[in-house]
């Protein structure tokens, strides 16, 4: 361990419009040891990443590659410096050949033209390296997951890399890729390469990996060796301390009858989901990236298809099948994306606000009241906090907590009894998360029954009557609205069994 | 699969062979006159220049750019070498290379603004597509100028029993093609067209690509605007009108994705130009009304952008802007 780094990345810093993405990062990564990058969703893994990969250009701070500085301006110039990516969002050209999307950050030629035999001949070598002998002739559309996984890597190690980087590599793949995917780091590390492994499961890390660097918020918290660590430890370094934080709601007293009720629900990551909502509860899905929370809130509108598993919805006092299409029409959604959504940043909050109820504010021969509509939106403006000059005021002028009032207002302004909401207060400062939260709270004593997912456990402490525990697409703990931090930290840093000792 | 959904299947994936058989065997069966060699060779000669602009715009649609104002430039092209010929005394080699030249010029104009100032690519080639034809109108006073004798009878030119424009064009694909299949330049276009985030991190160099794409359409609308010119023996006001439609339509017709990265240039521009030509000439010799053929082009067209659809775009469209989240 008293081997020089490689590869020293320091003091790095990079700020977005409205948003700071690093301050002041770092990272060393050594030849034939496998550093873990972890963090929670935003702690500006991907933009140190981008950086190293000459995606995205620093503000501030150095890059030293074997004592030397270097500048990384372009993807080309990265290769140029050793430096292999493979992508999360892998980076194929699904109409192309597996030899070519091997070959595509350079094409062999012989007088100008592609040599079609030698790519052919050299993308089969490296893939057999990997293990794998996929036909090179055929479409990348064609193959799955894990055999793209593969291809990118044939890609990354073509150019002999001396630094690689993997972004999350097993998120999509089977248990029996993942081992085979190992095998090949550790082969890469008796190659003597430096390898940066960013995922979101800690047990993975503990089994690959030498040392980890943690980073919150943009900055890094903490650069360990392995065995000096813990699977606990490095859950709370990547959460962080507790804000203090005191609750804004009183636990519910005694939720009222089942809305939603969820039965041995599956499909992609997710298997045998069970679960009920009640009016008047707030249910707390909790769980690290990557466990398949996001991806239960779109299998239950049908962003997502289901495979098995049936969803049942009190209508009429009685519980009744519902597809998840129908569902979606009923429930009120909140994520973190409120673009993606369908806010209309150039319309004004008063036409956001009442898009959704647009048929009861009809008029004469469908034309929209103006004077309801005003009132509508006077309304909520005045129910939810919404910071605004007036109705008139253009959305997206708005800061990021009222803009989330208004989507959330927008949903209120046709009384659903279930809300759906995903990470609704990412992003937004701390007095704009304590608004949305007691909006939360508000919603389910009016009698909603709300599902919320946060990546950070004060803001379900704060509301939740209820907690699910998610890991690996499945539900694996259930916790009462007493449970403290440490319950929750315990119950996902138990969840994903360590194979390794720690 | 069932029969039926592997025929199903095999006309999805080859849509236009289906159509042109079917068009080939309609008019043979209606006509004498239309399955003979003469005629054949008639068509072969009349489509050719469409052709020629066709596999130009090909390369920009390959890369899953497009580009609309080829049949202006052919117009200004092939005007600016005639008007060179009878204005300033040009011999006919020197005033074709100028053509040439004016189409790479027109096409670095294209390009530039869609690289450079980032317009989109149908709106950018929309304004110049009116722009261009502007400048052709006012070169030439919109009037018909009629190319030298010693010209004129290029047009007529042939090799055996078939036209020398048709060999031109023919050429020209087949080189186009193999620029498309075999170099580098056209395996990238090919991956730009599949996804130009994926190219730019991959390390390819999109912005000179996507220019030299246009490049080539504009020089490539200029030959097929020269090849133009010669057959009818003049230039006029509405050379090269709506050719860009029907560029357009061929390669969708012969299989090329509007989505990008996807199709074969040689047997896509060859078979979607041979449709329209078909469909154009056939109706001619059933004696039908000369305004049928655009209904017809039409529908065609229709059932053509169906199948691309089906084929490889709305659905995985759609599912990729769903999971684009995390970007």
């Amino acid at each position: 361990m008293t081997q020089a780094a490689y590869l020293r990345m320091e003091g790095l810093s990079k700020a977005y419009p409205g948003v700071v993405a690093l301050r002041g990062a770092r990272l060393e990564a050594r030849r034939g040891e496998a550093v873990a990058l972890m963090g929670a969703n935003g702690a500006g893994k991907s933009t140190l990443m981008n950086v190293l990969g000459g995606v995205t250009l620093p503000d501030e701070g150095s890059v030293t590659i074997d004592g030397a500085a270097v500048h990384l301006r372009s993807p080309r110039e990265a290769l140029a410096h050793g430096i292999a990516f493979v992508h999360q969002e892998l980076a194929m050209l699904p109409s192309m050949t597996v030899a070519e999307n091997v070959f595509a950050d350079g094409f062999p030629t012989r007088f100008g033209v592609v040599d079609s035999a030698r790519m052919h001949r050299e993308a089969t070598t490296l893939l057999a390296r990997l293990g794998c002998n996929l036909p090179t002739g055929r479409l990348v559309e064609t193959l799955g997951p894990g055999d793209r996984q593969m291809v990118e890597i044939a890609r990354a190690l073509r150019r002999a890399p001396r630094i690689m980087i993997f972004d999350e590599p097993t998120s999509s793949l089977t248990s029996r890729e993942k081992a085979r995917l190992f095998d090949i780091v550790q082969g890469l590390k008796r190659d003597n390469v430096a390898i940066i492994y960013i995922t979101h499961f800690v047990d993975e890390i503990f089994e690959i990996c030498e040392r980890v660097t943690v980073m919150r918020n943009g900055a890094t918290v903490a650069d360990r060796a392995i065995a000096q660590t813990s699977p606990a430890d490095v859950v709370h370094l990547m959460l962080g301390e507790a804000d203090s934080a005191e609750r804004l709601a009183d636990a519910s007293t005694g939720p009222g009858p089942v809305v939603l009720d969820v039965a041995n629900l599956s499909g992609g990551l997710l298997r045998d989901i069970n679960l009920t909502v009640s009016a008047g509860e707030v249910v707390g899905l909790w769980g690290l990236l990557g466990s398949g929370r996001t991806e239960l809130v779109r299998a239950l509108i049908g962003l997502d298809p289901i495979e098995s598993g049936t969803l049942r919805w009190r209508a009429d006092s009685e519980l009744q099948p519902i597809t998840p299409a129908n569902l979606h029409r009923i429930a009120g959604v909140v994520t973190e994306d409120r673009r993606g959504e369908g806010l209309l940043l150039p319309l004004t909050t008063r036409a956001n606000l009442s898009l959704t109820s647009l048929r009861s504010l009809l008029y004469a021969f469908g034309v929209i009241d103006r004077g309801k509509e005003e009132r509508l939106a006077t309304d909520m403006i005045g129910q939810m906090h919404i910071k605004v000059s007036g109705s008139g005021q253009t959305v997206g002028t708005l800061s990021g907590g009222n803009q989330q009032k208004v989507v959330v207002g927008r949903w209120l302004a046709t009384n659903p009894r279930l809300f759906l909401l995903d990470e609704p207060t990412r992003g937004l400062d701390v007095g704009a998360k304590t608004e949305i939260l007691k909006l939360t709270a508000a919603l389910a004593h009016a009698g909603a029954a709300v599902l919320v997912i946060s990546s950070e456990p004060e803001e379900l402490l704060r509301i939740c009557d209820r907690y699910l525990v998610m890991s690996r697409g499945r539900i694996t703990a259930q916790l009462p609205g007493t449970a403290n931090r440490t319950d929750l930290l315990a119950a996902v840093a138990a969840a994903p069994t360590p194979s390794r000792a720690a | 699969m069932s029969v039926a959904g592997r025929i199903g299947g095999l006309l999805l994936q080859h849509g236009f062979v289906a159509v042109l058989v079917v068009v080939f065997i309609v008019f043979a069966v209606f006509t004498d006159t239309f399955f003979t060699f003469g005629n054949i060779v008639d068509m072969l000669h009349a489509m050719s220049p469409l052709m020629v602009i066709s596999a130009g715009l090909a390369l920009v649609v390959m890369a899953g750019k497009l580009d609309i104002s080829v049949g202006s430039v052919a117009y200004v092209a092939a005007s600016c070498g005639t008007l060179l010929m009878l204005r300033l005394g040009w011999p006919p080699v020197p005033a074709l290379l100028a053509a040439l030249s004016v189409g790479a010029a027109l096409g670095a104009i294209n390009g530039l603004i869609v690289v450079v100032l980032r317009v989109n690519p149908l709106i950018t080639t929309l304004g110049t597509m009116i722009a261009y034809r502007g400048v052709g109108l006012q070169l030439t006073n919109a009037e018909v100028a009629r190319l030298p004798e010693g010209v004129r009878v290029l047009g007529n030119w042939s090799v055996g029993p078939v036209f020398g424009d048709t060999l031109i064009a023919l050429a020209i694909v087949i080189a186009v093609h193999l620029l498309h299949r075999r170099t580098v330049f056209g395996r990238q276009l090919t991956a730009i067209g599949n996804g130009e985030d994926v190219a730019r991190r991959i390390g390819m160099p999109v912005d000179w690509l996507v220019f030299a794409a246009f490049v080539f359409s504009g020089v490539l609308a200029a030959v097929g605007g020269v090849l133009d010119t010669l057959q009818i023996g003049a230039i006029s006001a509405y050379l090269g009108k709506g050719l860009e439609f029907n560029a357009v339509a061929v390669i969708v017709v012969g299989g090329i994705s509007l989505f990008g990265g996807r199709g074969a240039i040689l047997s896509g521009v060859v078979l979607g130009a041979l449709v329209f030509e078909m469909i154009r000439n056939g109706l001619n010799h059933v004696g039908a009304n000369p305004y049928a053929y655009r209904l017809v082009s039409g529908a065609v067209i229709f059932a053509a952008m169906y199948a691309d659809a089906l084929k490889s775009g709305v659905r995985g469209a759609a599912a990729r802007l769903l999971t684009r989240r995390d970007a």
